[in-house]
């Protein structure tokens, strides 16, 4: 049945593009073929020689020159009939690309809009392909931008502080260091046979003001280190290792809105937000070869570590381009090694789809403002509270991410929607049936709100193996 | 030594111990190994880091380990009941596409609960190419880095179901599959609102249970409300 349309609707073509004498090569409308290039065939084809999903049409005039207009035509519009035409050039055609590639799907274009299309594509194989629209997130930080003054900034603070009120002190003292000084000076050139410490300690007198300031910002500098390190001791604030690959996250969330589940897809079912598996970055970067920044090296790594030949467009492991089973099946190559930024000890127990899911809470919340990152770091909590405005329902905090305080001061702070669970619910009815229960429900209820403690977010075992 | 060099050197002190910054690439202080390196069983913990381990050889090889691994073929995952785990029983090939479409339908009824529950998957896995709307004008569609992605409402208008899990599950020209990212219900409920998305967009009308009013029942309405 299937077979006798087909041949139908071949007689019928063949009939009403015999009247189109004019060749498909000339006098078509290259502007209009654009708009038709990019919404029919730019999801397979470059212009350029390079394989997207399908070989490029770089000179594809002079591959069809002995060929038939209308079979260009008929291939264009049903492939498969086109093959069955018997023509040797479509027969290499299909003999060299459709095992690897596929059969190319049948386009719904006109006979004058493919004059249109092969119009573009002449002309266009001099512009480069893939190349992103430069006004694209104009807003989004791109790496070598600096996100890392924030840190730098205390540490100024605390040092100006602490070497202020050293100043302060010795100014109180220096009238003793003036009179000790003139003494010294008083001994006169007695320095001839002296030896080299004498010598400075002379010179250090004489110069007591200079060496008493050195001194104290040696000392103020020393204390305020010191202070900083104790405070610092178990706190990852700003951790940003570099990674094997310049991944960053202002491109992807900024410039191209992906979202972040999109990537980190487990945290909304389990434990673990994940890194995702190289096949997730393949998704995109089977057509994106190219970066804006780094051109073809960084995304190279990508195809380095999955066995994909951005050539021919198709994996090593002989999966063709129309689908592919599992990349990485066959393919024995070295693993990304994302260097991991988050970490708990192993004591702790933490889980993702609880804060996301049941919490509702944002990735915001607990990671910053993400998207305008250009590598995966520790968010200091001051940096996360001064985004309030931007994020409703952001919960603010003081203590230092990651650590425990950060972690209870939240459980205190972070009210519960009690209507949003029926496990809540259920928990309410009986609180309210058991007798003792009215009297602890009115404890609760003493501030209005339920508060993640209050039920139970600051027992040890919660988060404590 | 002139007042000059003095306040000079002072400044310079300043600036340059004040703007002595932690290493990035320093996780910072951590006084006493507190269990960081874990050598249990985890995923996600880098292997062969840990200070109890019992060679280098050993060490090494750990450290070349992929953490993240994929599940033994032919495993069924454990679900919930109501989820599905069965294996997909269509090859990745051109018949296989063929055979997907028309025999394989979906496990789920399209009510409020599944097209709600689409719609949001929708809006996490496919806004970014496929555009809000399904137009194919998502963000990286937009900025001209994926071209020609094809729109619901167009090409796609009449795709039958079975076509559109085959493509989620093995992938089709640029779009990779994403199986690995969604679980089989979650792939059916995304294909709910793809439905939507075929007609046009525009969210049905739900009865009090949560079920589709049928065109004919809601135009009925409609009709109804009309005159008054
Ligand atoms: C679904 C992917 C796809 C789309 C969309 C597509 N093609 Fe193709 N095209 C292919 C594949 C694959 C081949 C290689 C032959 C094969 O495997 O069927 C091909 C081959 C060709 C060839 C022959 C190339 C050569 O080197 O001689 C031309 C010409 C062509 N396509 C034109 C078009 C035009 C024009 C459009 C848009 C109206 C288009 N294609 C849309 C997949 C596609
Ligand atoms: C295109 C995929 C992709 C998207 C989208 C994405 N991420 Fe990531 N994310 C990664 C990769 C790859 C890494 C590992 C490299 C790194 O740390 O920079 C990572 C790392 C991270 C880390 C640090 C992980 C660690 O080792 O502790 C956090 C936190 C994070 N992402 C949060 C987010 C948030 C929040 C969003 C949404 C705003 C988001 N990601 C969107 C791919 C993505
Ligand atoms: C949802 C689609 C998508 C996914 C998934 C994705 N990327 Fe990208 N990636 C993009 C886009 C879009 C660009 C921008 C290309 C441009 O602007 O030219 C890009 C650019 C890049 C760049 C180039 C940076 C430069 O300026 O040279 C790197 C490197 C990169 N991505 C790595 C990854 C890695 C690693 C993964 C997997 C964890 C990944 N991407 C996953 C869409 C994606
Ligand atoms: C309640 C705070 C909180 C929220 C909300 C949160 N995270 Fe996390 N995230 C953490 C903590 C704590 C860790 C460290 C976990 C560990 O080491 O076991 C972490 C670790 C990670 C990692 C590293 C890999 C891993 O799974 O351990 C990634 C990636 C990540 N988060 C992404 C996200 C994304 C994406 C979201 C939003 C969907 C999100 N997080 C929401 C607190 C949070
Ligand atoms: C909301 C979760 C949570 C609760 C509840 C909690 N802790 Fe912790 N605790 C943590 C986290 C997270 C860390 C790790 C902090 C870090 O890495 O710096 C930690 C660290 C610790 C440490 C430090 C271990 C070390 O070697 O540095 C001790 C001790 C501790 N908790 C005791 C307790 C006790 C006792 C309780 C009950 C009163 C408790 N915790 C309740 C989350 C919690
Ligand atoms: C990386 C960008 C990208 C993402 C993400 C993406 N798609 Fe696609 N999609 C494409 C492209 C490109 C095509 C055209 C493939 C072709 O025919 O060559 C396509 C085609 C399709 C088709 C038509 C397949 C057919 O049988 O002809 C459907 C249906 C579809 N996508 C659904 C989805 C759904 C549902 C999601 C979200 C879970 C999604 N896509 C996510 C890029 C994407």
């Amino acid at each position: 049945m299937n077979k006798i349309l087909f041949k139908l609707f071949t007689a019928a073509f063949l009939l009403t593009s015999l009247g189109t004498s004019a060749s498909v090569w000339e006098g078509g409308n290259a502007e209009n073929g654009e708009a038709l290039f990019n919404a029919n065939c730019a999801s397979c084809h470059y212009t350029t020689a390079e394989v997207l999903a399908a070989p490029g049409l770089l000179g594809v005039k002079d591959r069809w020159k002995g060929v038939s207009d209308e079979t260009l035509i008929l291939w264009i519009q049903n492939p498969q009939a086109a093959a069955e035409t018997g023509d040797k050039y479509v027969k290499s055609l299909v003999e060299r690309y459709v095992p690897t590639y596929g059969w190319m799907t049948a386009q719904a274009v006109s006979a004058e809009e493919v004059k249109d299309i092969m119009a573009y594509v002449q002309v266009a194989a001099t512009q480069v392909a893939g190349a992103g629209d430069a006004t694209a997130g104009a807003d989004c930080p791109t790496i070598g931008d600096d996100l890392e003054e924030s840190g730098s900034a205390s540490t100024t603070v605390w040092f100006l502080i602490l070497l202020v009120l050293f100043i302060v002190v010795a100014l109180a003292a220096s009238g003793v260091r003036n009179s000790i000084s003139n003494a010294i000076a008083n001994d006169g050139d007695a320095e001839a046979g002296l030896t080299y410490t004498d010598r400075v300690k002379a010179w250090m007198g004489r110069n007591m003001a200079f060496v008493s300031i050195i001194g104290l910002v040696l000392v103020a500098y020393g204390a305020t280190i010191g202070y900083q390190a104790l405070m610092g001791v178990g706190v990852y604030e700003g951790y940003q290792p570099d990674q094997p690959i310049k991944f960053s996250h202002s491109i992807h969330v900024c410039e191209n809105e992906v979202d972040c589940q999109y990537c980190h897809s487990s945290a909304s079912k389990s434990k673990h937000a994940g890194i995702p598996s190289t096949n997730v970055c393949m998704n995109c970067h089977k057509g994106i070869k190219k970066g804006k920044q780094y051109g073809t090296e960084e995304i190279g790594k990508i195809y380095a570590a999955i066995g994909f030949d951005a050539a021919t467009g198709t994996y090593i492991d002989g999966e063709g381009n129309n689908g592919h089973k599992a990349p990485q099946d066959d393919f024995d190559g070295d693993p990304i090694k994302w260097n991991k930024v988050h970490n708990l000890p192993d004591h702790v127990y933490f889980n993702h789809s609880q804060h996301v899911v049941v919490g509702g809470l944002e990735c915001q919340n607990c990671h910053g403002d993400v998207q305008k990152y250009t590598v995966g770091r520790i968010a200091p909590v001051d940096e996360v509270a001064a985004l309030v405005n931007d994020y409703p329902g952001l919960i603010p905090l003081s203590k230092p991410t990651l650590t425990m305080g950060w972690c209870i001061e939240c459980h205190n702070k972070a009210e519960i929607d009690l209507a949003s669970s029926d496990y809540y619910e259920e928990i309410h009815n009986r609180l309210k049936n058991d007798v003792r229960g009215n009297e602890e429900l009115r404890k609760y209820m003493e501030d209005e709100e339920i508060t993640v403690r209050e039920l139970g977010g600051w027992e040890c075992a919660k988060c404590h193996y | 030594m002139t007042r000059y060099t003095l306040s000079s050197l002072l400044l310079i002190m300043i600036v340059g111990l004040g703007s002595c910054v932690t290493d990035p690439n320093s996780p910072g202080l951590e006084y006493m190994p507190d269990m960081y390196r874990s050598p249990a069983v985890e995923a996600y913990v880098d292997y062969g880091e840990d200070p109890y381990y019992k060679t280098e050889e050993v060490a090494k090889s750990q450290r070349n380990t992929i953490s993240a691994r994929k599940p033994v073929e032919g495993t069924i995952a454990q679900v919930k009941s109501g989820d599905f785990n069965m294996p997909y029983a269509y090859p990745n090939t051109d018949e296989g596409y063929a055979a997907a479409g028309a025999n394989l339908t979906s496990p789920l009824a399209t009510n409020q609960e599944n097209i709600e529950a689409g719609m949001e998957i929708y809006q996490i896995m496919c806004t970014h190419c496929h555009g809000e709307k399904g137009e194919g004008d998502g963000a990286i569609s937009r900025n001209g880095l994926i071209k020609g992605i094809p729109s619901y409402t167009g090409k796609l208008k009449d795709l039958p179901v079975g076509n559109i899990y085959h493509t989620l599950q093995y992938g089709k020209g640029l779009m990779g599959s994403h199986a690995s990212q969604m679980t089989q219900k979650e792939r059916w409920q995304v294909i709910e609102y793809v439905k939507v998305l075929q007609n046009g967009g525009e969210m049905p009308e739900f009865d009090a249970n949560g079920n589709v009013l049928t065109a004919a029942a809601s135009s009925d309405e409609a009709a109804q409300d009309q005159p008054q």
